[in-house]
């Protein structure tokens, strides 16, 4: 691995291991205020939608202030779905620098995301690819764009942010 | 539960739906949740023995295009044909039942079976049985149908595309009788119709098929099980940003508690179909608002007004048009007692400007998608009703009370302004929350599965 390479795994590590811990005020930290959060739809067997606002998405937000909503509803002790957290551990892996300069990065990885769904006592696992698009600010690296293409979209109840 | 001479079990309905309504009492036993022999009897009966909303024509629009769907556990093909016409099959090769169509959709003048390469048109017609001629085939071979096998019935309205296995049910528009309305105001949305719009959603949950059946008309849970997306809403509603999607329901006032006068209600059908539904107002935050008068030109103001209102339809046993937060249509397909698969999508008016769409579709993956802010409240709580229902000492359930002192035959000015003659009516505060319409989701029931009924 590259020590660019090496730089943004671990960046991807860190984010991954707020997730799994559920330091989520700090995760939501990682990403710029205008930030790209999305999660396309399979359109048929093979192809992902690619045009949010022309087709659907599992999750399509623009700006970190929806994906504050998302944890505040987790944290909020009125959504059941959220009440008996499940566990999750982030595997990321395949770290490729797709395109970088000193102010902006692209960055390719796979992701395996085990859920352990504590209220049911059930376990699977999500897995796909990510694309994070990194910036430059005041000398530290912010997620200005995140895509998580999900393979596996047959979603077994519920699917949340902390478990992508 | 006894055997009959036929070999069917035999279930005493008394036993699993109390039905008394001149002494005020109606009661569903939770051995229709989770019963596995009951639940054969219901592929069976409920699925395979009458009309089931198969898909749209439109996902299969032009010559050729094709879709796969199910029939309770029968896997079917909707196919049109080179001259534009839709066909319905068994998605089987009648050689050896080998699934012929593995793909979610796609377009194929012929499908070639991948096993010994039986290959028909898009039409269902047998064009090729490889090596035949030296197949030294016995004579009864030639008499025999090599064509897809079609189903009994299949009919479309309006788009919607229903199928039956079983031959022996009335006429589509019978089965869909006054609820034909209800789907015209989906479609009368636009001169152009309806669409889905392109990205499925496909999810389960550990729970039988008639919760869900349920949830999409019950009003009683909407602010118990998603406070904390009502939350959200109520907090977005106070903040001037472009970041966060407007919610249609904000403005809406059929769910809150304080709400004066009547609000909304629910409209019973023949067949089982049924709708609730909240007044909702000409506003804005609905993509449908850019032709507000457009509509009112076109179909009158009493019918414009009724596409701004909230309306879960559920036309039995597997199709339910959730307007409400935005537009959805959701297939629902049993797969076991405690297990069902659910494929939605986004369902919109053709032809609506960009803008319109891309507010339709952020409202939606919010509140719809099991990867948004509310149906996962939902589908838990579906399962902690499967879970919670191992319980069968007292197996009546206390779900389906409410409203019952309200429920009136016919229809109210609300229906008559669509021209539309319900069975049976309530209309409602915020509170009434009726439940009195559930009946028709098992007297529909109890009349498919009446052969194996005592």
């Amino acid at each position: 691995m590259s020590g660019q390479a090496a730089e943004f795994a671990e960046l991807l590590a860190r984010e991954a291991l707020l997730l799994d811990r559920g330091a989520f005020q700090e995760w939501l930290e990682l990403y710029t205020p205008d930030c790209l959060f999305w999660m396309p739809a399979w359109r048929d067997d093979g192809t992902q939608t690619d045009d949010p606002d022309r087709e659907l998405s599992l999750i399509y937000y623009r700006g970190r202030r929806n994906l504050e909503d998302r944890i505040r509803r987790v944290q909020s002790g009125l959504s059941v779905a959220s009440s008996v957290m499940p566990r999750v551990s982030h595997m990321i892996g395949n770290v490729l620098v797709e395109e970088a300069d000193a102010a902006r990065a692209r960055i390719a990885s796979v992701f395996n995301v085990h859920v352990h769904d504590v209220r049911t006592g059930r376990a699977h696992v999500f897995f796909g690819r990510y694309e994070h698009e990194f910036v430059r600010i005041e000398g530290r690296w912010m997620i200005a764009g995140k895509i998580i293409r999900l393979m596996n979209d047959t979603i077994p109840t519920l699917l949340d942010i902390y478990s992508i | 539960m006894q055997s009959d001479a036929t070999g069917h079990q035999r279930f005493r309905l008394a036993a699993l739906i109390d039905d008394r309504p001149e002494e005020g009492i109606f009661r569903v036993n939770r051995a229709l949740f989770r019963d596995a022999a009951l639940f054969d009897l219901e592929m069976r009966y409920v699925f395979e023995g009458g009309w089931v909303f198969v898909g749209m024509a439109t996902q299969a629009e032009n010559p050729h295009d094709f879709f796969t769907a199910n029939i309770g556990r029968v896997p079917v093909i909707v196919s049109r044909d080179g001259e534009g016409q839709l066909h319905c099959f068994i998605n089987a090769c009648p050689h050896k039942g080998v699934r012929l169509v593995q793909r979610q959709c796609g377009q194929a003048r012929r499908h070639v079976c991948p096993y010994h390469s039986w290959t028909f048109d898009s039409a269902g017609a047998n064009r090729g049985i490889k090596w035949e001629k030296r197949g030294c085939y016995g004579q009864g071979f030639a008499g025999e149908d090599h064509n897809l096998a079609r189903v009994a019935r299949f009919g479309e309205y309006r788009s919607f595309l229903f199928a039956s296995l079983n031959a022996d049910v009335p006429s589509l528009d019978d089965h869909l009788g006054e609820a034909r309305k209800l789907i015209d105001l989906v479609v009368d949305k636009s001169p152009e119709g309806v669409e889905l719009v392109p990205g499925r959603v496909r999810f389960t949950y550990a729970a039988n098929w008639k919760m869900q059946l349920e949830n999409c008309s019950d009003q009683y849970h909407f602010t118990s099980t998603h406070p904390s997306y009502i939350r959200i809403l109520s907090e977005r509603a106070l903040e001037e940003t472009s970041q966060v999607v407007t919610a249609s329901l904000s403005n809406a006032d059929f769910w809150k508690e304080d709400a004066d006068g009547v609000t909304g209600g629910t409209y019973s059908f023949e067949h089982g179909h049924v709708l609730n539904w909240g007044l909702m107002g000409v506003s804005a935050a609905l993509p449908e608002y850019e032709r507000a008068d457009a509509l009112a030109e076109e179909l009158g103001v009493a019918r414009r007004n009724w596409i701004f209102n909230m309306r879960n339809l559920t036309l039995f046993p597997n199709l339910q048009i959730a307007e409400n937060a935005s537009s959805q249509l959701r297939m629902i397909r049993p797969i076991a007692p405690d297990l069902t698969e659910m494929q939605t999508w986004c369902i919109a008016p053709r032809g609506e400007s960009a803008r319109a769409r891309a507010l339709r579709i952020r409202q939606y993956e919010d509140f719809f998608n099991p990867t948004g802010m509310a149906t996962p409240d939902d589908t838990v709580c579906y399962e902690e009703a499967q879970t919670g229902m191992a319980q069968q000492a007292n197996g009546w359930l206390q779900g389906h009370a409410r409203g019952l002192a309200a429920s009136v035959e016919g229809g109210n000015d609300f229906s008559d302004a669509l021209d539309m003659k319900p069975a049976r009516s309530v209309l409602a505060d915020a509170q009434l929350c009726d439940e009195s319409l559930f009946r028709t989701y098992y007297r529909a029931w109890a009349q498919r599965m009446a052969a194996v009924l005592s």
